[in-house]
């Protein structure tokens, strides 16, 4: 059958993980020794004894907070831009899809040597535009930022999307909307938004899990690689990786990491959960799925 | 008759050009405009990779200046072998190209035959079991990550490629079942009347006939997996062992070197990493026109 | 269709033939009395080349040594994998705490019959705060004592004389470090004194050497098995000091990105910097620009440092663990003396091999290394750099939740007794 070899590996790789992780989740687990269960301890010790539970949430959620709404803007801005027919527009929808290109280890580590306070490329820039420098990574309250920013970077691939989405809606309307005398504005909020509300839903949902899985960025930008400075970008990803794959020195901890897995899925869940109710207010669609 | 109805219709013609009288100088100006933003753009883009081409030309101590010279003084066009040389990058691009090969094939067609499943074979739950598939894409990959470790641990597959390639083939990717279903749905039945007339079954259906026909799909999950593979770090540094066995990727982290308190040598990293980021660009400009093609599946879905 | 379905099979099959061929791993076993034995270090490129010339000079006809590449970024990641996997290399390089929480779960071989027994390549042979170090509770040994490390401030010599200040060197006093850095600043370096041992999770420790050197108490008893962590008001006061050093801007905050340290320091970037001994290995290949030296760690009253022993362990399941003692003693003993004078990382702990070390520094001229590494060998009063016990993650997540915001003024000193407090719950349930 045609579906077979999706189904064993889903089974194999997804399912049985899956599993297996949430029977880790009450054990504790060095990897080495055998799992021992414990119960909800884990849970318990992680919603209250755990001093880096609470501050890696807040660090995801202003990951979340800062990153989505941007990234939704500036895909669909740059989008709109680039739907544009000028001479050159290919060469720029290119470039604009270009960084997604780009091995993420590779640009990822130059971004960090781009915002190094005192070598990097950036604080560069702003001393010729003779603008304030910025500690970027490695301040309490610029790290997070400087993380999103890195991730912005990729918006291409938000873009591209929207551009397909935007190249969907017939132009009739467009016309017919010019001849009822709509200006630009109006035409935007009341003919293109809602005719790519479906597409915009699906990348809410799209960008909320990917800010909540953001894994590579905040690990490798951070000086510390640990979410540092403090616990500033020290997002669940990170602890969860953290406890599963610690630093030299430290001992394993496969249970717990696994109870805090299951926490973010959770999170993701009901995210997904939320958009979906919320989206049959917020869309407009023409047809019934 | 014939000249009067042009004399006359000459003023009549007049009013109409007073109205937008401003155009020109106006689309001028929306043109300008448009062309500074767009560089503006297009710089924020590329200024990174430009940056590092600049250090990757920079000799061993300027890398340190402050303040950073855009321009280097002398152009250390050997960093571009002495780099690659310090982390034996043939064999190691060797390791990348059949990994992420492997993964690729097996990839794009396990998720084409799950899609043309999907779409059209009739079965009872096939539409469960896409949302099921489909939602496996929001589980965060970390929940996998330990138990699969212990599994192939288990399995024997430790320090071998074959956990990076075989889920490829077993499992395919959701993102890409869902687009080769979406694609699969807009191809018209009439085509597959067609080729049933002419007697032939599912598989020689789907290989002489869908292929072709969805080569954009196709090719843009073929350009996704190459990505996807040719960046994977965090896998070959779990599964592999020996060096000679690492991807590039891996091979990279090597230049890092924070354990022993020695600073990298960002020059030849950064003259490395370009020569890394060559594979994926080529790939993506060659198969560039496709990709737009493909991705735009996603852009219209309109049905769930 | 029909040639690219052969040419997919094609394709299809080589790769397979070539990841078979990856598939086949390494085995320390061989039937006819010979033995392979494994080494994995975190070494840089350089240092490993000189190893490994070393090694050729280790004749045992039934013996082959093998060294494992590892990028040393990812040295922590690639042990984490191969303890799960069970495959950890023979003899690997390993922490003072690595070792003692891998001794005390059974991973590692117990080396303390052979060591006691032997004459030359015993408890005797080393450095002897390292044999007690390594032992643990019940004396066991997994791993043996190779390098110590000697923390001091490397200096960068222009900038002291451009900045009128007096070179540090044996004696000089934590006031007088402050100062330095704060005059420094004022000359125009963004940061007169970058130590990212006092500002990380190992800041409480470092600072213990302030409060012992004015005579009060560190902040953990016993860094192996503690039973409490104290803050008294030596150590407060040293504390405040460095809160104000970080707020004029003199001292480095937590959150500095330490990659670049070395580099930054070579180009005359930073003018202080606390780091260890083993920089000066890589000044000999890659020359700073500038004059530097290397100057003990302040004090108050009497001298005091931080105690860091590293060394090579051995899984419990190693194949052959003659074969493996055999080449283990060779590389502590004899590989030193062949590799530090051209890559000279740290003191050995083996004692006869120490003249290398200290001949190669004299050579490179690097006087005022060896005088701060010698120095610090023989300072009797030490802390431990780091907890090495089992929940050592645990603390480190307390010191993380306070101690960067108590040094940047963001929490108020007595949060250092809260600190205590939370790690003093966790040492009592953990007992």
């Amino acid at each position: 059958m045609f579906l077979a070899p999706a189904l064993i590996g889903f089974t194999a790789f997804v399912v049985y993980p899956l599993f297996r992780s949430a029977y880790f989740a009450l054990t504790t687990y060095n990897g080495l020794t055998d799992p021992k269960f414990v119960g909800l301890d884990n849970f318990r010790r992680m919603f209250t004894t755990d001093p880096s539970f609470w501050p890696s949430v807040r660090a995801t959620l202003l990951l979340v907070v800062l990153y989505v709404p941007l990234s939704l803007a500036i895909g669909l801005a740059l989008a709109v831009f680039c739907n544009q027919r000028m001479r050159g527009v290919g060469l720029l929808r290119t470039l604009c899809y270009l960084p997604v290109v780009l091995p993420v280890v590779a640009t990822i580590t130059l971004w960090k040597f781009v915002f190094n306070p005192q070598v990097g490329l950036a604080n560069q820039v702003l001393n010729w535009l003779h603008l304030p420098t910025s500690e970027w990574l490695s301040g309490d309250d610029s790290a997070m930022p400087s993380i999103v920013i890195v991730m912005l970077w990729s918006v291409g691939s938000t873009m591209i999307i929207f551009l397909a989405a935007l190249q969907a809606v017939p132009t009739e309307l467009y016309e017919a909307a010019r001849l009822d005398g709509a200006g630009p504005r109006t035409v935007f909020f009341r003919i293109t938004l809602p005719l790519i509300s479906p597409i915009m839903i699906l990348q809410v949902v799209l960008q909320m899990v990917t800010a909540l899985q953001a894994f590579n960025q905040p690990k490798i930008l951070s000086p510390d690689n640990q979410g540092g400075p403090g616990f500033s970008t020290r997002t669940l990803m990170l602890s969860i990786y953290d406890n599963g794959f610690p630093r030299l020195g430290q001992v394993s901890q496969f249970g717990y990491a696994s109870a805090q897995v299951w926490v973010l899925f959770l999170v993701i869940v009901v995210v997904i959960a939320a958009t979906a109710r919320f989206s049959s207010i917020w869309t407009y669609s023409d047809h019934v799925s | 008759m014939t000249t009067s109805p042009d004399v006359t219709r000459a003023p009549t013609t007049a009013p109409t050009p007073a109205a937008p009288p401003t155009k020109p100088p106006g689309r001028a100006v929306r043109k300008a405009t448009w062309y500074a933003v767009a560089l503006l753009i297009s710089s924020v883009m590329i200024l990174p990779i430009l940056w590092m081409l600049t250090v990757a030309l920079k000799g061993p101590s300027a890398v340190f200046e402050v303040p950073p010279k855009l321009l280097p003084h002398e152009f250390h066009f050997k960093n571009f072998i002495d780099g690659p040389k310090v982390i034996h990058f043939p064999r190691l691009l060797l390791n990348s190209l059949v990994i992420t090969g492997l993964s690729v094939i097996g990839g794009v067609m396990t998720s084409m035959m799950a899609g043309y499943a999907l779409a059209r074979l009739r079965f009872p739950g096939r539409k469960v079991w896409f949302y099921v598939f489909v939602g496996s894409m929001l589980l965060p990959p970390v929940v996998g990550i330990i138990p699969l470790f212990q599994l192939f641990k288990d399995i024997g597959w430790y320090d071998t490629w074959l956990p990076l390639i075989v889920p490829a083939f077993l499992g395919g990717n959701p993102l890409f079942i869902f687009l080769a279903r979406q694609y699969f749905l807009s191809i018209p039945h009439s085509i597959d009347e067609a080729a049933k007339v002419d007697g032939a079954g599912h598989v020689r259906i789907f290989f002489s006939v869908m292929l072709p026909i969805t080569k954009p799909a196709w090719i843009t999950m073929s350009i996704l997996a190459f990505q996807m593979s040719w960046n994977d770090y965090l896998n070959p540094l779990i599964y592999l062992y020996s060096s000679q066995k690492w991807p590039l990727s891996v091979g990279m982290a090597s230049f890092v070197t924070q354990f022993a308190g020695q600073t990298p040598d960002w020059n030849l990293y950064m003259a490395t990493n370009l020569l890394y980021m060559l594979p994926p660009l080529i790939v993506f400009f060659v198969a560039q026109r496709y990709f737009i093609q493909g991705l735009s599946a996603l852009g219209t879905v309109n049905q769930r | 269709m029909k040639r690219w379905i052969r040419c997919a099979g094609v394709l299809l099959s080589a790769g397979g033939l070539l990841a078979t061929a990856a598939c086949g791993g390494s085995s320390g076993k061989q039937s006819d009395g010979k033995a392979t034995v494994t080494l994995m270090t975190w070494e840089s490129a350089a240092t490993n080349k000189a190893i490994d010339q070393a090694l050729t000079g280790f004749h045992d006809p039934n013996i082959t040594v093998r060294r494992i590449d590892t990028p040393n970024g990812n040295y922590s990641d690639k042990l984490a994998a191969l303890t799960q996997a069970k495959k950890l290399p023979d003899l690997f390089w390993c922490g003072n705490d690595t070792e003692q929480q891998y001794t005390s779960q059974g991973l590692l071989t117990d080396w303390a019959s052979r060591l006691s027994g032997s004459s030359d390549f015993g408890a005797s042979s080393f450095v002897s705060s390292t044999m007690k170090n390594w032992k643990t509770a019940d004396g066991k040994i997994g791993g043996v004592p190779s390098l110590l490390n000697t923390y001091g401030i490397w200096y960068d010599v222009d900038a002291f004389k451009a900045a009128g200040i007096t070179v540090p060197a044996a004696g000089w006093t934590w006031d007088q470090m402050f100062d330095a850095a704060a005059k420094l600043h004022a000359k125009g370096a963004k940061y007169g004194l970058v130590a990212d041992a006092l500002t990380s999770t190992d800041g409480p420790f470092s600072l213990s050497t302030y409060a012992l050197s004015a005579g009060g108490k560190p902040f953990a008893d016993n860094v192996h098995q503690p039973t409490k962590t104290t803050i008294d008001a030596t150590y407060t006061e040293g504390v405040g000091k460095v809160v104000a050093g970080i707020k004029s801007g003199a001292i480095a905050p937590p959150g500095y990105d330490i990659s670049n340290q070395q580099g930054l320091f070579a180009a005359g970037q930073i003018p202080m910097l606390w780091s260890g001994q083993w920089l000066a290995a890589g000044f000999l290949t890659d020359k700073p620009k500038i004059k530097y030296g290397f100057a003990p760690l302040p004090q108050v009253t009497k001298p005091a440092t931080l105690y860091d022993a590293v060394g090579i362990c051995t899984p419990s399941y190693t194949q052959n663990a003659d074969a493996t003692f055999k080449v283990l003693k060779y590389l502590d003993s004899t590989v030193w003396t062949k590799v530090l004078p051209d890559s000279p990382v740290a003191a050995p702990a083996y004692l006869s091999a120490q003249n290398a070390y200290f001949g190669a520094l004299d050579k490179a001229g690097q006087t005022t290394v060896a005088a701060t590494v010698k120095a610090g060998l023989n300072t009797p009063t030490t802390i431990g750099v780091r907890f090495t016990t089992q929940w050592a993650s645990q603390s480190n997540d307390l010191i993380t939740a306070y101690w960067p915001d108590i040094l940047n003024g963001k929490k108020p000193l007595s949060d250092l007794q809260t600190m205590t407090d939370k790690i003093n719950d966790v040492i009592k349930n953990n007992s």
